[in-house]
């Protein structure tokens, strides 16, 4: 048996492998591929044993698949219980892959495994890279279309194995909300890990499989893969390490390069046409394969399974391997920072254009201050019961205060993408366009002027902030609460981040919340952004008819005379709004304030809590168990945080 | 009882980018320094001392956070962004 050797690492050999690491994750990052294909091969090319090549290639992609599988799961997009057992017999899979690799190594040295990884590579890549390549040809003809137009139907196979029913083995998965037999996973499972073990790719059989033997969405398959991709990583890495094979300086010198490079290549994917990526995804495979294919006669003759060739046409075959996967990496460089820099110098144009119609969004404002506007909402909505409150809350508000209302929904997405996730975003993006239109004509009658917008992005807050920017909302409208989808989003830190970040009013709307306009209870503390409240539920206190009760809460242990300059601040408000002619009337409590404002809402019936709000550092401060949050969490009654200006 | 401190967002966003690439470059340079050992303990765990495994494993993990985090905001922060 052959020891193990790590590379020197010089520092060309230190930059060349960054470099590669980066132009891979870029690759990785545009066909939404691991990327390995290309890093394992690279690594082999540089004299790195084909052992140590896989070992370290998955020893860096496991923390990135936690990391990914952390982040889709937030957008309920991962079955974890599906990721899990499939994970698990991945590692059985790894188990047997490794100890494959292991067992050639022992009986024919590194040229063996060398060998066996090449071979392996050039069949798969073969097979996929064919499959590819005939997607983008039909996709480019307008052939591929037909599959996009219907997400709903089940595959064959996936109806065949859900109907295989096999007493004691059959387990139930939300996903599908059927009951699969674990014999049936048994074998994929081990299938993807086997592939990892060899050439550091599970993905190409886990993601297909889960699609057309289960019937996963490819959006959830993708998502899923990532937990199967972390536990079978995770358990890989270790096997691997245990046999001394991570060279985990080849390891991070990689993840430093991919990090940067695949943002860059999941950027640049949402600058081209989908067959544009699948043309990429499919030549990169087939000039890895070419590589690949030209090191075997080499390996071959080494074994002695072939006449002997000399060494210089054996250096002349792998100078032609090394050349196409040199080649592979820069066509896949080129193209994708080509698409980037148009990409980047259309969105410059695009923005120019966005400028002016930002000027005609403000001119077309009636009232001249933010403070108090109710003319252009914005309200995010994926079709569950959550949503659909925020939305009848927000048309029926809108229609009150003579408003206009867009309705956006959200598809979310990652880098993290698989590979067959282009057209799986455009099916989502088509399903949510429906979804609007259907609540445009549902909300059509009340004659409110409607706008729809479909988005997709990674950071739920930052798209919708960014589009009430765009719309120049004065109010954006939430809903709270819920297991999945949208409303799950927006638990917790999203909401607390919409709230703390957005520059203007945020309604938030529990599911069984109705603003009728019976009463409003408005909590203020006296300062400057609680008189921003103060004017803001004056305005809509007019509009839609409601009474007002201003409440100060102070808190038992306050130093002496908060009590007094509390009272003088309900009473400067409530001077305020009866000038506006708003009905109101002024409380000073004392005690925990959400609970006294809580009690004051139940007392009243009031229907709507007004609270002031003044910018990203407080507000999130303060949603951490504070007053503001207490309140959000402590009642079914909508709250508006009215933000500073 | 509402808070009232005011802060403004992008040169707190500026600063956690620099920071995470600060920790990231020093994990990476104790790398470097301690390249040696790293390979050192991989010969350690081919002899038989297995209970080193936490080291390759652990690093891939703090690196993969650290360094993520910063290549996540460092694109954005120069205006790289995707097109909707």
């Amino acid at each position: 048996m052959e020891t193990i050797q790590f590379i020197d690492l010089s520092v060309s050999s230190t930059i060349i492998l960054f470099l590669v690491g980066f132009v891979g994750g870029m690759v990785s990052g545009f066909i939404g591929s691991g990327g390995a294909f290309v890093l394992t091969p690279a690594m082999m090319t540089m004299g790195v044993p084909a052992i140590v090549a896989v070992a370290s290639n998955m020893a860096h992609k496991f923390p990135k698949a936690l990391v990914g599988a952390y982040k889709r799961n937030k957008y309920g997009q991962v079955d974890i219980k599906l990721g899990v057992i499939m994970g698990i017999f991945a590692e059985i899979g790894v188990l047997i892959g490794k100890n494959v690799m292991v067992h050639i190594r022992a009986t024919f040295g590194a040229t063996g495994t060398n060998l066996y990884v090449s071979f392996v590579f050039v069949v798969v890549l073969a097979i996929v890279g064919s499959i590819v390549l005939r997607d983008a040809i039909k996709e480019k003809h307008g052939e591929g279309e037909s599959d996009n137009q219907e997400p709903e139907e089940l595959p064959p196979l996936a109806r065949w194995v859900r109907g295989l029913v096999i007493p004691g083995t059959m387990i139930h998965f939300k996903s599908i909300d059927a009951k699969v037999s674990f014999l049936v996973l048994a074998p994929l499972g081990m299938a993807t890990g086997m592939l990892a073990a060899t050439i550091a790719v599970g993905g190409f059989i886990g993601v297909p499989a889960m699609m057309y033997f289960l019937g996963l969405p490819a959006l959830m398959a993708s998502a899923t893969e990532l937990v199967i991709a972390f536990v079978m990583g995770m358990g890989g890495s270790v096997l691997y390490a245990l046999e001394g094979a991570v060279d985990i300086r080849l390891s991070m010198i990689i993840l430093a390069g991919s990090l940067f490079g695949i943002q860059i290549g999941a950027i640049g994917t949402t600058y081209v046409k989908d067959y544009v990526v699948k043309f990429v995804m499919a030549a990169i495979m087939l000039l890895v394969l070419v590589s690949r294919f030209f090191y075997i006669p080499g390996y071959l003759s080494e074994l002695g399974q072939i006449a002997p060739i000399n060494q210089d046409t054996i250096r002349m075959l792998n100078g032609i391997g090394e050349g196409s996967l040199f080649f592979a990496l820069i066509f896949g460089a080129i193209i994708i920072l080509r698409a980037l820099y148009s990409g980047i110098r259309d969105h410059h144009l695009a923005q120019s254009a966005d400028k002016d119609k930002d000027l005609v969004a403000v001119a077309e404002h009636r009232q001249l201050s933010p403070v108090g506007r109710f003319e252009r909402f914005l309200v995010a909505s994926d079709g569950s019961d959550f949503s659909a409150a925020a939305v009848r809350e927000a048309f029926g508000m809108a229609k009150k205060c003579a408003a206009q209302v867009h309705v956006m929904s959200l598809v979310a997405t990652g880098i993290e993408y698989g590979g067959l996730g282009e057209p799986v975003l455009k099916k989502e993006l088509a399903i949510a366009q429906d979804h609007l239109d259907s609540v445009k004509q549902q909300w059509n009658p009340l004659g409110v002027p409607c706008e729809t917008h479909v988005v997709h992005g990674q950071i739920v807050e930052q798209e919708i902030i960014g589009m009430a920017e765009q719309q120049q909302a004065d109010l954006i409208v939430m809903g709270r609460r819920g297991r999945r989808g949208l409303a799950r989003m927006m638990l917790g830190h999203a909401t607390a981040n919409v709230i703390g970040k957005s520059n203007c009013n945020v309604l938030v709307v529990p599911r069984t919340a109705q603003i009728e306009g019976r009463h409003i209870v408005l909590a203020t503390d006296g300062s400057r952004f609680a008189d921003n409240a103060a004017v803001t539920a004056g305005h809509l206190a007019n509009k839609i008819k409601a009474p007002v009760t201003v409440v100060t809460v102070v808190e038992t242990d306050s130093e002496a005379g908060a009590v007094t300059k509390a009272e003088q601040t309900v009473k400067r408000i409530v001077k305020y709004l009866k000038n506006q002619n708003v009905s109101v009337e002024g409380r000073t409590l004392v005690g925990r304030p959400d609970a006294k404002i809580i009690e004051v809402v139940q007392e009243k019936n009031a229907d709507l809590i007004m609270v002031g709000s003044h910018g990203l550092t407080g507000l999130e401060r303060i949603l951490v168990g504070s007053t503001t949050e207490r309140i959000l969490n402590g009642t079914s009654t909508a709250v508006f945080v009215v933000k500073g200006v | 009882m509402l808070a009232n401190k005011n802060t403004a967002r992008s040169p707190g966003a500026l600063a956690y980018t620099l920071l995470l690439g600060i920790i990231s470059s020093t994990l990476y340079l104790l790398l470097y320094l301690y390249s040696d050992i790293m390979t050192n303990i991989a010969t350690m765990i081919r002899q038989g001392h297995k209970g080193y495994v936490v080291v390759p494993i652990g690093i891939a993990l703090i690196f993969s956070f650290v360094h993520g985090a910063f290549t996540g905001r460092f694109w954005d922060l120069l205006g790289l962004k995707a097109k909707k």
